[in-house]
Protein backbone atom coordinates (compact mmCIF):
# COMPACT_ATOMS: atom_id res chain seq x y z
CA UNK A 1 0.00 0.00 0.00
CA UNK A 2 2.62 2.36 1.03
CA UNK A 3 4.40 1.95 -2.22
CA UNK A 4 1.35 3.10 -4.17
CA UNK A 5 0.81 5.91 -1.83
CA UNK A 6 4.67 7.24 -2.58
CA UNK A 7 4.52 6.49 -6.37
CA UNK A 8 1.12 8.45 -6.20
CA UNK A 9 2.71 11.16 -4.38
CA UNK A 10 5.90 11.62 -6.25
CA UNK A 11 3.47 12.32 -9.29
CA UNK A 12 1.28 14.76 -7.88
CA UNK A 13 4.70 16.68 -6.39
CA UNK A 14 5.46 17.36 -10.45
CA UNK A 15 1.85 18.75 -10.40
CA UNK A 16 2.59 21.33 -7.47
CA UNK A 17 2.94 24.92 -8.68
CA UNK A 18 6.39 26.26 -7.79
CA UNK A 19 4.78 29.17 -5.74
CA UNK A 20 2.81 26.25 -3.38
CA UNK A 21 5.91 24.18 -3.49
CA UNK A 22 6.55 25.29 0.72
CA UNK A 23 2.70 24.71 2.05
CA UNK A 24 3.17 21.46 0.12
CA UNK A 25 6.37 20.19 1.49
CA UNK A 26 5.04 22.37 5.10
CA UNK A 27 6.25 20.05 8.23
CA UNK A 28 2.88 20.59 9.03
CA UNK A 29 1.13 20.31 5.52
CA UNK A 30 -0.92 18.10 3.63
CA UNK A 31 1.76 15.08 3.19
CA UNK A 32 1.25 14.90 7.25
CA UNK A 33 -0.88 13.73 9.83
CA UNK A 34 -1.01 17.59 11.49
CA UNK A 35 -2.61 18.41 8.91
CA UNK A 36 -5.68 15.72 8.26
CA UNK A 37 -5.93 15.12 11.64
CA UNK A 38 -7.69 18.64 12.60
CA UNK A 39 -9.03 19.13 8.66
CA UNK A 40 -10.58 15.85 9.78
CA UNK A 41 -12.05 17.33 12.90
CA UNK A 42 -14.67 19.02 10.78
CA UNK A 43 -16.76 15.94 10.21
CA UNK A 44 -17.21 15.56 13.76
CA UNK A 45 -19.41 19.39 13.05
CA UNK A 46 -20.47 18.03 9.84
CA UNK A 47 -22.42 14.99 11.50
CA UNK A 48 -23.14 17.71 14.58
CA UNK A 49 -25.18 19.47 12.14
CA UNK A 50 -26.72 16.54 10.70
CA UNK A 51 -27.76 15.99 14.42
CA UNK A 52 -29.75 19.08 14.38
CA UNK A 53 -32.57 17.26 12.79
CA UNK A 54 -32.76 14.91 15.64
CA UNK A 55 -35.83 14.69 18.01
CA UNK A 56 -34.22 15.83 21.44
CA UNK A 57 -35.50 12.28 22.85
CA UNK A 58 -33.10 10.41 20.82
CA UNK A 59 -30.16 12.92 21.73
CA UNK A 60 -27.09 11.79 23.86
CA UNK A 61 -26.63 14.08 27.20
CA UNK A 62 -23.16 12.71 28.00
CA UNK A 63 -21.85 13.09 24.42
CA UNK A 64 -23.45 16.14 23.95
CA UNK A 65 -21.53 17.93 27.03
CA UNK A 66 -18.39 15.63 26.11
CA UNK A 67 -18.01 17.40 22.88
CA UNK A 68 -18.98 20.64 24.35
CA UNK A 69 -16.61 20.18 26.95
CA UNK A 70 -13.67 19.05 24.44
CA UNK A 71 -14.13 21.88 21.89
CA UNK A 72 -13.84 24.93 24.61
CA UNK A 73 -10.94 23.35 25.86
CA UNK A 74 -8.99 22.42 23.21
CA UNK A 75 -10.22 26.32 21.85
CA UNK A 76 -8.11 27.49 24.60
CA UNK A 77 -5.55 24.98 24.41
CA UNK A 78 -4.40 25.78 20.75
CA UNK A 79 -3.90 29.47 21.10
CA UNK A 80 -1.55 28.79 23.76
CA UNK A 81 0.47 25.85 22.29
CA UNK A 82 3.16 27.52 19.72
CA UNK A 83 2.85 27.84 17.28
CA UNK A 84 -1.07 29.23 17.18
CA UNK A 85 -3.04 26.30 15.01
CA UNK A 86 -6.03 28.47 13.71
CA UNK A 87 -7.40 25.54 11.84
CA UNK A 88 -7.62 23.74 15.38
CA UNK A 89 -9.13 26.76 17.14
CA UNK A 90 -11.98 27.36 14.38
CA UNK A 91 -12.62 23.17 14.32
CA UNK A 92 -12.67 22.69 18.12
CA UNK A 93 -14.76 26.20 18.20
CA UNK A 94 -17.72 24.55 15.99
CA UNK A 95 -17.24 21.64 17.80
CA UNK A 96 -18.05 23.07 21.12
CA UNK A 97 -21.03 25.51 19.64
CA UNK A 98 -22.49 21.95 17.98
CA UNK A 99 -22.18 20.49 21.26
CA UNK A 100 -23.43 23.30 23.43
CA UNK A 101 -26.30 23.45 21.38
CA UNK A 102 -27.44 19.98 21.83
CA UNK A 103 -26.87 20.18 25.24
CA UNK A 104 -29.40 23.03 25.14
CA UNK A 105 -31.95 21.32 23.34
CA UNK A 106 -31.44 18.15 25.41
CA UNK A 107 -31.91 20.47 28.92
CA UNK A 108 -34.91 21.90 27.79
CA UNK A 109 -36.51 18.71 26.15
CA UNK A 110 -36.03 17.00 30.15
CA UNK A 111 -37.16 20.52 31.73
CA UNK A 112 -40.69 20.42 29.32
CA UNK A 113 -41.03 16.72 30.15
CA UNK A 114 -40.95 17.25 33.99
CA UNK A 115 -43.23 19.85 33.93
CA UNK A 116 -45.71 18.04 31.92
CA UNK A 117 -45.23 15.22 34.38
CA UNK B 1 19.75 -11.05 40.80
CA UNK B 2 17.64 -8.77 43.61
CA UNK B 3 14.16 -10.01 44.62
CA UNK B 4 10.94 -7.53 44.01
CA UNK B 5 10.58 -5.51 47.22
CA UNK B 6 14.32 -5.14 48.38
CA UNK B 7 15.38 -2.08 46.90
CA UNK B 8 19.45 -2.08 46.47
CA UNK B 9 21.09 0.88 47.67
CA UNK B 10 22.75 1.71 43.95
CA UNK B 11 21.74 3.59 40.66
CA UNK B 12 18.19 2.34 40.27
CA UNK B 13 16.73 0.63 42.98
CA UNK B 14 13.40 -1.38 42.39
CA UNK B 15 11.05 -0.45 39.85
CA UNK B 16 8.69 0.75 42.70
CA UNK B 17 10.74 2.92 44.37
CA UNK B 18 12.09 4.89 40.88
CA UNK B 19 8.61 5.04 39.76
CA UNK B 20 7.87 6.86 43.00
CA UNK B 21 10.90 9.29 42.69
CA UNK B 22 10.12 9.98 39.01
CA UNK B 23 6.54 10.81 40.26
CA UNK B 24 7.83 13.26 42.98
CA UNK B 25 10.63 14.76 40.08
CA UNK B 26 10.61 18.33 38.97
CA UNK B 27 10.31 16.88 35.06
CA UNK B 28 6.72 15.20 36.40
CA UNK B 29 5.48 18.13 38.12
CA UNK B 30 6.31 20.38 35.17
CA UNK B 31 4.75 17.91 32.79
CA UNK B 32 1.41 17.70 34.80
CA UNK B 33 1.20 21.71 34.43
CA UNK B 34 1.39 21.64 30.64
CA UNK B 35 -0.22 21.46 28.06
CA UNK B 36 0.35 17.83 26.91
CA UNK B 37 -1.24 16.55 29.96
CA UNK B 38 -4.27 18.47 30.16
CA UNK B 39 -5.33 18.74 26.37
CA UNK B 40 -5.47 14.90 26.29
CA UNK B 41 -7.42 14.79 30.09
CA UNK B 42 -10.04 17.15 28.35
CA UNK B 43 -10.57 14.75 25.37
CA UNK B 44 -10.98 12.04 27.96
CA UNK B 45 -14.61 12.99 28.06
CA UNK B 46 -15.72 11.44 24.82
CA UNK B 47 -14.48 7.80 25.35
CA UNK B 48 -15.76 8.40 28.63
CA UNK B 49 -19.01 9.40 27.56
CA UNK B 50 -19.30 6.61 25.29
CA UNK B 51 -18.84 3.96 27.43
CA UNK B 52 -21.62 5.26 29.93
CA UNK B 53 -24.06 5.39 27.14
CA UNK B 54 -22.88 1.96 26.14
CA UNK B 55 -25.54 0.47 28.58
CA UNK B 56 -28.58 2.61 26.82
CA UNK B 57 -31.17 2.89 24.86
CA UNK B 58 -29.56 2.02 21.37
CA UNK B 59 -31.64 4.74 19.99
CA UNK B 60 -29.84 7.40 21.63
CA UNK B 61 -26.94 6.42 19.52
CA UNK B 62 -25.91 8.87 16.09
CA UNK B 63 -24.74 6.75 13.02
CA UNK B 64 -23.35 9.62 12.11
CA UNK B 65 -21.53 10.86 14.64
CA UNK B 66 -20.58 7.62 15.51
CA UNK B 67 -18.35 6.83 12.37
CA UNK B 68 -17.21 10.31 12.40
CA UNK B 69 -15.85 9.93 15.80
CA UNK B 70 -14.16 6.48 14.76
CA UNK B 71 -12.38 8.21 11.96
CA UNK B 72 -11.59 11.16 13.78
CA UNK B 73 -10.12 8.54 16.80
CA UNK B 74 -8.08 6.74 14.15
CA UNK B 75 -6.60 10.07 12.56
CA UNK B 76 -5.71 11.36 15.86
CA UNK B 77 -4.15 8.07 16.88
CA UNK B 78 -1.79 8.37 14.21
CA UNK B 79 -1.37 12.61 15.48
CA UNK B 80 -0.74 11.70 19.35
CA UNK B 81 2.27 8.94 18.05
CA UNK B 82 3.95 11.08 15.54
CA UNK B 83 3.47 14.26 17.49
CA UNK B 84 7.27 15.90 19.14
CA UNK B 85 7.23 14.79 22.28
CA UNK B 86 4.96 12.02 21.06
CA UNK B 87 1.89 11.90 23.46
CA UNK B 88 0.69 8.45 25.05
CA UNK B 89 -2.25 9.69 26.96
CA UNK B 90 -3.82 11.13 24.24
CA UNK B 91 -3.10 7.66 21.72
CA UNK B 92 -4.60 5.83 24.63
CA UNK B 93 -7.27 8.35 25.30
CA UNK B 94 -8.13 8.36 21.20
CA UNK B 95 -7.52 4.18 21.11
CA UNK B 96 -10.23 3.70 23.94
CA UNK B 97 -12.51 5.73 21.97
CA UNK B 98 -12.36 3.74 18.82
CA UNK B 99 -13.00 0.71 21.01
CA UNK B 100 -16.27 2.17 22.63
CA UNK B 101 -17.14 3.82 19.31
CA UNK B 102 -16.52 0.75 17.27
CA UNK B 103 -19.06 -1.29 20.34
CA UNK B 104 -21.65 1.83 19.62
CA UNK B 105 -21.65 1.02 15.91
CA UNK B 106 -22.54 -2.81 16.45
CA UNK B 107 -24.98 -1.68 18.57
CA UNK B 108 -26.36 0.90 16.01
CA UNK B 109 -26.11 -1.79 13.09
CA UNK B 110 -27.47 -4.55 15.15
CA UNK B 111 -30.49 -2.36 16.17
CA UNK B 112 -31.75 -1.08 13.27
CA UNK B 113 -30.32 -3.61 10.07
CA UNK B 114 -30.23 -7.49 12.43
CA UNK B 115 -33.21 -6.64 14.71
CA UNK B 116 -36.86 -7.32 13.10
CA UNK B 117 -39.63 -4.06 14.32
CA UNK B 118 -40.98 -6.41 16.67
CA UNK B 119 -37.80 -7.06 18.64
CA UNK B 120 -37.13 -3.14 18.24
CA UNK B 121 -40.40 -2.81 19.87
CA UNK B 122 -39.88 -5.13 22.93
CA UNK B 123 -36.41 -3.46 23.20
CA UNK B 124 -38.40 -0.16 23.73
CA UNK B 125 -40.61 -0.80 25.99
CA UNK B 126 -37.58 -2.41 28.30
CA UNK B 127 -36.15 0.40 28.51
CA UNK B 128 -39.39 2.80 28.86
CA UNK B 129 -39.68 0.14 31.74
CA UNK B 130 -36.93 0.99 33.29
CA UNK B 131 -36.71 4.50 33.05
CA UNK B 132 -40.49 4.34 34.32
CA UNK B 133 -39.17 2.44 37.85
CA UNK B 134 -36.80 4.87 37.98
CA UNK B 135 -38.90 7.59 37.67
CA UNK B 136 -40.93 5.58 40.38
CA UNK B 137 -38.18 5.05 42.86
CA UNK B 138 -37.36 9.01 42.61
CA UNK B 139 -40.93 9.79 43.36
CA UNK B 140 -40.84 7.68 46.41
CA UNK B 141 -37.69 9.21 47.65
CA UNK B 142 -39.19 12.45 47.87
CA UNK B 143 -41.54 13.11 50.10
CA UNK B 144 -39.31 11.82 52.64
CA UNK B 145 -37.14 14.66 52.05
Amino acid sequence: MSAVYRAAIKVADRFVPAKLQPLWNHEAGPKTIFFWAPTFKWALVIAGIADLRRPAERLSLTQSTALAATGLIWSRYSMVIVPKNWNLFSVNIFVAATGLYQLARIVNYRRELEARN
Amino acid sequence: SSSSGHSRMSAGGNLFTRGLRYLASKEFRSYLCSTHFWDPVANWGLPLAALADVKKNPEMISGKMTTALFFYSMAFMRFAWRVQPRNMLLFACHFTNDTAQLVQLCRFTDYWYVKDEAQRQQLRRQYEDAAGEAAAEVAVAEPKK
